[in-house]
């Protein structure tokens, strides 16, 4: 029987370039940024790096398919790099990789790097994406913010909540994450809202308006993993472990039968459950002690509340109400910002949640460190509400 | 049993727009708009042709029938394609046997009454299902935009017991050419209505209708109702030319429809027919480079279709508009920037089409029969218990559905923002992703029904072509 990846593998190095409207760099720069932060983190030379995996989402109108982006980028010196793809959670996707590459014994050190340049398409939101010749021809050319708003109008449906009050809840949310912007000069939007302009912006797709929606923005991050042992060998004194990597893609089950009633994530409960099981958690209320969820819009993060099993179902609108994922609140989420204001470059996204988690798991998040956190969660969900990829991470402190 | 016209259906799309918006906006340039500013005029949305329009009038019209057609004929002078069987899309989208024969009929506006003529005087024939439809674009300012309306008919001939028999028709020709479109152009050409009405309607269409009188055997004083498809002045002159009362011209449907070309006669046929009681004579003129003439006449089962099929339901349920550069964007005569993302690359692989054909433009999803759930698309794993090559080819077309979630996105690109689509669930467990069509902001509701219309699906502007799939709409009132 299988004991999954829980303190196989420890972080040692990360880094995490500025996210926002880069239009200074192309993909190389961002990832070299965000590779020279993570290299001396890491203390380590690039050679030692023995293999790499490279997350790229929009390889059409950025860096391009295969190893290439990265291994021309860095210049490596000819060692095995894959590029994964997996929509929103492409970034932790390449993680996986290079954690299950040093679990397996495969190689001692491993390169996840995330990458996306989203600002050269010359208008904005996310470019849209050709569906595959079958698909195209009957689905409807949604966009993100058209597919996630049917979260809200089929929740509020479900659980009989005004509107305008599941609207606050939501305002709420992006209140939060544009507070915690403010704090983190990485982030894209540092700008303070009020619940008001929340609920007055211009309406993108109904219900959502314009503050309900994360940046659009480029970044790349990255992160160095090594087996725990070397990492102690090293002379790491605080590591952090991987606890758990778990990934939930749909089976066509949600949009296809009606027994979703498209009011929540199927797969994020799926990906939840079983990487509680791997982490060995199991009240996860309790037990975590702070996350960084896919709020791609904010009735995301309120949804995937009750997905993650951290709110009761229908009881997400009162905890954000209540404060509980605010900085000060029981579970800080998106301390860093969030998708919302430190940025989306999908590729890099999965990414930079784990830096996040990281930096605040070493105390070493400067101004915006929240208490002595152990236990952090990171969550994404690629594609849209009906058809998605969702993986849940958990990474932790790990005693000596 | 015996051959003759068992069904009929019509169509008229939702959207319309008050004569008076366009006379005023045009007024500038042609401040004699006005005289013909009363009404309004129905005008297909962006995602509807003459195909379209035909495949609804043919819903209509098969309601309750077997839908065992064998020759299937579309009549228009708007089809899309000029080479891909417009037929063969209709008949696909009805689900028709593959062993239908599919005929399109074009190049004049009598195109629907000529086959109409020649199916009504044969003896029997194959179970045929006649379209008649038309999509005409017209020119901003002319009169033509004024006057013309779009819409489809359908009628359904076969052995049966018939609801009206053609007892007689006749055909003139004659080459006025009182109005003409060259195959490469996009607008009429139309000469001046005085010429037109008194050469053409008053010297030809009499020569037709006198002659079919008299191959029914009838004199034109025992015919109920005349079905002339020009406006109500024409009609009026030729009804006191033809010495019967004027209370005997159906109406043109001028203030609630236009002039639907080769569509109007079975438009006006199909409306008359909703009303007739039986053993009543209706007279059809087709008109265009001469004319045809038929005599219908009803029989007692006319009454059981009755109040299920026929544009009257149609009519009812509209979306008229005021804004005229509306009009004119949906279609296509005004260019809105609608930004970088309606750039969008629409090619459509033929070969993938091909594969799923069935799949696209019957909307053919899969019933389990392990597990009985239906789905769509249907697929070799029924997407509940994973039974494998499990699934027996079931339409979705026809279904109710409700709407589970939906949004309206002004991000997207739609030729009509918002953008409006949805989760739609069925019965059975069936549930699907769709684009709507025909609601206005703030009409569709979670929990709203819905029903399903065939449409354009996307333009391929680079490549000329359209892809057609289904939408849920409103339900008829």
């Amino acid at each position: 029987m299988a004991k999954g990846i829980k303190d196989k593998v420890a972080i040692i190095g990360m880094g995490c370039s500025k996210f926002g409207e880069r239009w200074d760099c192309g993909p190389e720069e961002l990832i070299l940024e965000a590779f020279k932060e993570a290299l001396a983190d890491a203390g380590i030379a690039r050679e030692e790096i023995e293999m790499a995996w490279l997350g790229l989402f929009f390889q059409e109108q950025s860096a391009g398919k295969s190893a290439l982006p990265l291994s021309l980028s860095l210049r490596l010196p000819n060692i095995p790099v894959t590029r994964v793809e997996n929509m929103c959670a492409t970034g932790t996707e390449a993680l996986r990789g290079a954690v299950y590459a040093v679990a397996a014994g495969a190689c001692d050190v491993a390169l996840a790097m995330g990458v996306e340049k989203l600002k050269d398409t010359g208008y904005a939101g996310l470019p849209e994406r050709t569906k595959g010749t079958f698909d195209d021809l009957w689905l409807p050319n949604a966009t993100a913010p058209g597919a996630f708003a049917q979260l809200a109008s089929a929740y509020a449906a479900k659980h009989k909540i005004p509107m305008q009050d599941l609207k606050r809840a939501m305002a709420h949310v992006s209140v939060k994450s544009h507070e915690n912007g403010l704090l983190n000069p990485k982030a894209h939007l540092r700008k303070r809202i009020t619940e008001d302009d929340a609920l007055k912006a211009a309406i993108v797709a109904f219900p959502l308006g314009l503050l309900d929606c994360c940046g659009v923005s480029d970044g790349a991050a990255c992160a160095i993993v090594t087996t725990v042992e070397k990492a102690r060998a090293m002379g790491f004194k605080d590591v952090v472990t991987v606890k758990a990597l778990q990934l939930a893609p749909s089976n066509g089950l949600e949009m296809s039968n009606t027994s979703w009633d498209g009011s929540y994530l199927l797969t994020t409960r799926v990906a939840a459950k079983r990487a509680y099981q791997e982490a060995g958690i199991t009240n996860p209320r309790a037990e975590i002690s702070m996350m960084e969820v896919h709020d791609c819009f904010s009735v995301t993060e309120l949804v995937v509340m009750e997905d993650l099993g951290i709110s009761p179902e229908g009881g997400a609108s009162k905890d954000i109400l209540d404060g509980v994922f605010d900085r000060d609140g029981a579970i800080p989420c998106q301390v860093d910002g969030g998708l919302k204001c430190f940025g989306h470059p999908i590729g890099a996204t999965g990414l930079r949640m784990a830096y996040e988690m990281y930096l605040q798991l070493l105390g070493r998040a400067g101004e915006r460190q929240v208490g002595s956190p152990t236990i952090g969660l990171t969550h994404n969900l690629g594609g849209h509400p009906f058809r998605n990829v969702a993986s849940v991470s958990i990474l932790g402190l790990h005693a000596t | 049993m015996s051959y003759g016209i068992l069904s009929f259906g019509g169509y008229v799309p939702t959207l319309r727009i008050n004569r008076q918006a366009i006379a005023q906006a045009i007024a500038w340039a042609v401040p004699a708009a006005k005289g013909l500013a009363k009404g309004e005029r129905a005008f297909a949305n962006w995602d509807e042709d003459s195909l379209t329009l035909a495949v609804e009038a043919a819903r209509d019209c098969l309601q309750g029938f077997p839908r065992e057609v064998a020759q299937l004929q579309l009549a228009s002078t708007t089809l899309p394609f000029a080479d891909r069987s417009n037929s063969g899309v209709v008949a696909d989208a009805l689900r028709l046997p593959a062993t239908v024969t599919t005929e399109d009929l074009s190049g004049s506006r009598r195109a629907g009454t000529s086959a109409l003529l020649r199916l009504g005087v044969a003896p029997t024939g194959p179970a045929t299902l006649l379209l008649a439809a038309d999509c005409r674009e017209t020119r901003p300012g002319s009169p033509q935009e004024m006057l013309y309306g779009h819409a489809a008919a359908a009628l359904l001939f076969g052995e049966g017991e018939p609801i009206a028999t053609v007892q007689g028709a006749a055909s003139v020709h004659e080459d006025l050419v009182d109005q003409y479109r060259s195959a490469d152009a996009d607008y009429d050409y139309a000469m001046e209505e005085r010429w037109i009405r008194e050469e053409g309607y008053n010297k030809i269409i009499p020569r037709a209708v006198r002659a079919a009188a008299l191959s029914a055997g009838i004199e034109l004083a025992e015919v109920h109702r005349f079905i002339i498809p020009a406006t109500a002045t024409v009609a009026k002159g030729l009804a006191k030319l033809l010495g019967v009362n004027e209370d005997r011209l159906v109406d043109p449907l001028a203030g609630q429809v236009g002039d639907c070309g080769a569509a109007h006669p079975l438009l006006m046929l199909s409306f008359a027919l909703e009303t007739a009681v039986p053993g009543e004579t209706l007279l059809v003129v087709g008109f265009g480079q001469g004319a045809d003439a038929l005599v219908i006449k009803t029989t007692p089962k006319l009454a059981a279709l009755q109040g299920s099929r026929g544009p009257a339901r149609y009519l009812a349920q509209k979306r008229v508009i005021d804004n005229y550069t509306m009009f004119l964007s949906l279609r296509d005569r005004l260019q809105i920037d609608f930004g970088m993302r309606s750039e969008r690359d629409n090619r459509t692989s033929q070969s993938a089409f091909y594969r799923r054909r069935q799949d696209i433009t019957a909307m053919m999803g899969g019933r389990c029969s392990a597990c009985n759930t239906l789905q769509y698309p249907r697929s070799q794993i029924c997407v509940k218990c994973a039974a494998m090559d499990a699934q027996v080819p079931e339409s979705l077309a026809e279904l109710i559905g409700r709407v589970k979630s939906y949004t309206e996105d002004w991000l997207a690109y739609t030729p009509l923002p918002p953008y409006i689509y949805g989760n739609v669930e069925y019965a059975d467990g069936a549930n699907c992703m769709l684009e709507f069509t025909d609601f206005a902001p703030g009409g569709v509701q979670v929990g709203s029904e819905v029903r399903m219309v065939f449409r354009i699906k996307d333009f391929d502007n680079r490549r000329q072509f359209r892809r057609y799939f289904w939408k849920p709409a409103p339900l008829l009132a």
